[in-house]
């Protein structure tokens, strides 16, 4: 099977040289300009085997951050695979307080972001599907007359690349892109529940300024969204403002009164402002209105910790 | 000695919260974390949180067998979401790791100048 793949594909890099129609125009999206270049994006050239520092290095720098490729490489690279691995690019970036983005998997998302400013972090393969060699460059411009992209790539400043040839490194390697932005600054292509994830993630890893900011933004783009305002009360109560993340919670249930989820954290936020029966009237609640079995368990922790606080310092005596 | 005993208990006791710190909690006892949810919306298999204890110890066996610095471990593990440690812990090693475009470009040649030789494919001679 590999044989013949790696035949059909080398069939096809071969056929690169005969004559095709455009790639980059039909995949434009309005308002994009027809050809753009972030020249003022920084360019860090990659050292060995380090082009995953360096590419990171690049959106972090673009987004205001200031670091350099070398500081990242303890963060990032991973010797014994002579390489950097996608998740850990996600995970650096959010500690420096970033929003990574993985962009749905399509170039018309990935021309948009790059036409609303934003530089594009990707994944190409140079290799075969069975015999790969993976490399992270970054997309800075792009060109529809030309139907060509520039990257920021390796030890090249500016590398131009045809748009058919490009297209083929980075379906090989899954058509994977990232955008690396202040957390409060939607991707132009932000797609509601990926960068909720996104948020999500940096929740989480207990970066909750980014995080509130994130959600802050989500609530402007798609306004009354439980799982947004979920997210401000998590990141409120972690951060010690009871009264605040019970009112989000609140808030969620005013939008939807079965969330669970939300009537949960409600209770155990009652709890922990010392109100126990109340907090149990609410996870009572809860667990009737639950619809995922999965987090049953979960909810049935939290009455179990109510009862255990009305049991607890007043037990009567014997 | 109860003094000792008392000093070594302490430290014992720190250093096991030490080790704890390693792993970002969940959100705080009590509060379902937002990630949860949106998990809990997409997937249909178990919760990656139940495992997540497991998994982070597998990741931070592999990350020092392949060379990151004892150090930095931790630090570059605290920074990774449950759902991207399960992901690790199950294929790190297959995972894409992007790394030198020289040596890329170099062994592709060398690959494509074997094809070319044993006759499988033609891409470097004009007609």
């Amino acid at each position: 099977m590999t044989a013949r793949t790696a035949v059909l594909v080398l069939g096809a890099l071969a056929a690169g040289c005969a004559h095709h129609s455009a790639l980059i125009a039909p995949a434009l999206i309005a308002p994009a300009q027809s050809a753009v270049e972030l020249t003022h994006t920084p360019f860090f050239p990659q050292r060995d085997y380090q082009c995953g520092p360096a590419a990171l290095a690049t959106v972090l720098v673009a987004s205001g951050v200031d670091v350099t490729a070398d500081a990242l490489v303890e963060r990032v690279y991973l010797p014994g695979r002579k390489g950097s691995l996608q998740p850990e690019l996600l995970a650096a970036s959010r500690s420096f307080d970033r929003l990574p983005y993985v962009l749905a998997p399509e170039l018309p998302a990935l021309l948009s972001e790059v036409a609303a400013g934003h530089p594009v972090l990707v994944l190409q393969n140079y290799g075969l599907e069975s015999v790969p060699f993976w490399h992270y460059a970054v997309v800075v411009g792009y060109d529809a007359a030309e139907d060509r992209v520039v990257l920021r790539s390796g030890t090249e400043e500016r590398l131009e690349m045809s748009a058919r040839r490009f297209l083929g490194t980075w379906d090989r390697a899954g058509r994977w892109a990232l955008t690396v932005l202040e957390p409060d600054i939607l991707p132009a292509s932000a797609q509601r529940e990926r960068f909720l994830e996104a948020a999500a993630a940096l929740e989480s890893t207990q970066r909750l300024d980014a995080a509130a900011r994130a959600y802050g933004a989500a609530l402007n783009r798609w306004p009354a969204d439980s799982t947004a305002m979920l997210g401000i009360g998590n990141v409120r109560h972690a951060s010690g403002d009871l009264p605040g993340a019970e009112a989000a919670y609140r808030e969620v249930l005013r939008v939807d009164a079965t969330h669970a989820v939300a009537r949960n954290n409600l209770a155990q936020t009652l709890l922990d402002r010392g109100d126990a029966s109340a907090a149990l009237e609410e996870i009572t609640t809860a667990r009737a209105t639950l619809s995922d079995p999965r987090l049953a368990p979960l909810l049935e922790q939290t009455e179990q910790s109510i009862r255990q606080a009305m049991a607890g310092p007043e037990r009567p005596p014997q | 000695m109860t003094r000792n005993s008392l000093q070594r208990c302490c430290v014992v006791l720190i250093s096991l919260a030490l080790i704890n710190l390693g792993t970002p909690a969940v959100a705080s006892a009590g509060i379902i974390g937002t990630q949860t949810v949106i998990e809990a919306s997409q997937r249909d298999a178990d919760l990656a949180t139940i495992q997540a204890g497991l998994e982070r110890a597998e990741v931070r066996q592999q990350f020092a067998s392949l060379g990151v610095d004892a150090n930095l471990v931790e630090a570059r593990l605290a920074t990774l979401t449950d759902a991207e440690v399960a992901t690790l812990a199950d294929r790190m090693e297959q995972m894409p790791a992007g790394g030198d475009l020289l040596a890329v470009i170099g062994v592709v040649f060398v690959i494509l100048l074997i094809l070319e030789l044993v006759g499988v494919i033609d891409i470097f001679k004009k007609t």
